[in-house]
């Protein structure tokens, strides 16, 4: 396997390639990365890949903000069941 | 309605609620694992007299002592969001929600992935991980492992996997890529690993700790150190090899390793098989802090603090009414300073719940954390004090703006 294949957002299955081309073609921000590849965008949240993600945006120049979390977040920060979430008692 | 929650049963967030107890506030401790204590949970080392600090029992104690002075706990709660409306916080869990004056955020760090090809096979797991199911829950993760990423965590948890009778068989780089970065420079490597030389029993290291002080120095350390690697605890470590593949059908079977040059490229030709039945990655800890991020707190990035941090001042308050910080999510560092700055969180909480006659304490309490800091046994960034100069600047900064 090279690095190109190797897995980045495991949930939404998104390549180091697929991230690094899109960076590449676009020279994008994290934000932009995420909304492109759905990278970050899965079941956890971006709880593992958030800092690849904002590594790969800052490859070639981007300036890094160091004021600002560059991608935000949202709740619910942890999963919760859609029985927690509606309130269903079983 | 509570008078004060918080977040997170580690070290900091331990030591406030027995601080709060103590000043007699009503304390509700949230905590989304099942047992009391955070990172400190897993710690397990030697000190420099000769003494153990064992952080299971670290964690006994002060969760006994909370729990004896009447703190409330709910353990295995994860808190999905927080919200602040008029005067005070509502804490979101999953069934229920908490409402509170005032709130600290205690909520630590998390480990830093480092993505390896092959890293997404069962058996791979971070080093972190395997130091809670060895110390904390007592099962070998594997017999035979190899950990990816050379720092002042791994090295600490490679020794208490030996002392588990696990055998580590190698820590090495990972391989070079856009997302390991410094961690896959060797020369990087060294350079972090020089500032524990202390804790290492090992003549190169020791040796090279003292030679090292510039970069050249450095570039010939690099050049030099033994292919075979260097060994501590009878583990090698490996500074010239990286991992550039973990293998295996369904499970973890080995990992391929390749010598890497000065630089961390890759030399072809030169990889070589491993076998082991568990990994671990050890990409170094980052600051937890989403739910400050939700709140709406302000941030700063500061790469000796391990990432971003919320900005805060000396006494553990955040930009907004009501939130505190403490521990690790102010930036990575030893559980003592974590104890500190728990104390102090508690104290001001205290304070601003209108117990008169702190003042003194809370400023000795500010000087306690500095002094734990100068004290600190690791260090996980060896520019942490000026990482925290630069955030209280910035704090009296944008409270001037």
């Amino acid at each position: 396997m090279q690095n190109e294949k190797m897995i980045v957002c495991r949930c939404e299955e998104v390549t180091y390639k697929e991230l690094m081309e899109t960076k590449k073609t676009y020279n994008c921000s994290a934000r932009e990365l995420k909304l492109r590849t759905r990278a970050g965008m899965g079941y956890c949240g971006g709880r593992t890949c958030r800092g690849m993600i904002d590594k790969i945006a800052m490859f070639q120049d981007s300036p890094k903000n160091n004021k600002e979390v560059s991608l935000k977040y949202q709740p619910p920060i942890r999963p919760v069941s859609f029985t927690d979430l509606g309130g269903v008692k079983q | 309605m509570n008078k004060v929650i918080i977040i997170g049963a580690g070290p900091s967030g331990l030591e406030a609620a027995i601080t709060c107890r103590e000043q007699g506030l009503d304390v509700l401790v949230l905590d989304e694992y099942m047992i009391a204590g955070g990172r400190l949970l897993g710690q397990l080392y030697e000190q420099p007299d000769g003494t153990w600090w064992n952080g299971l029992e670290e964690s006994k104690i002060r969760y006994e002592k909370a729990l004896e002075l009447g703190t409330r706990f709910l353990l295995n709660t994860p808190v999905n969001n927080i919200v602040q409306t008029n005067e005070h916080w509502t804490v979101y869990t999953d069934t229920e929600s908490f409402t509170a004056k005032h709130l600290l955020l205690a909520t630590g760090a998390a480990e830093t992935p480092v993505p390896v090809p092959g890293w997404t096979l069962p058996g791979v797991m971070s080093v972190g991980a395997a130091q809670v199911m060895t110390n904390v829950h007592r099962v070998k993760p594997g017999n035979r492992g190899v950990i990816i990423g050379v720092n002042v965590l791994s090295t600490a948890i490679a020794m208490e996997l030996k002392l588990a009778g696990i055998e580590v068989v190698a820590m090495t780089l990972p391989v070079n890529s856009q997302v390991t970065n410094e961690s896959s420079q060797p020369k990087e490597v060294m350079n972090s690993l020089l500032h524990v030389s202390h804790m290492a029993p090992s003549k190169f290291i020791k040796l090279g700790s003292r030679l090292m002080k510039n970069d050249f120095m450095k570039n010939m350390g690099v050049t030099f150190f033994p292919k075979t690697g260097v060994k501590i605890w009878d583990i090698p470590i490996q500074l010239r090899k990286a991992v550039v593949e973990i293998y295996g059908d369904n499970e973890v079977q080995g990992v391929i390793v390749a010598t890497i040059d000065s630089k961390g490229d890759v030399v072809g030709g030169s990889e070589e098989k491993i076998k082991a039945d568990f990994v671990c990655i050890a990409g170094g800890l980052y600051p937890l802090a989403e739910l400050a991020a939700v709140a709406g707190c302000s941030f700063y990035y500061s790469e000796e603090l391990g990432g971003y941090v919320p900005l805060h001042s000396e006494r553990m308050e955040t930009n907004l009414d009501g939130l505190y910080v403490a521990g690790n999510i102010t930036g990575i560092e030893g559980a003592k300073v974590a104890i500190a700055q728990g104390k102090t969180a508690g104290l001001t909480i205290a304070h601003h719940a209108g117990i008169p006659g702190l003042e003194k304490d809370i400023q000795t309490s500010i000087e306690s954390i500095e002094r734990a800091r100068d004290k600190a046994y690791i260090q996980f960034h060896p520019g942490v004090k000026k990482g925290k100069e630069l955030l209280l600047a910035e704090w009296q900064n944008r409270l001037g703006e």
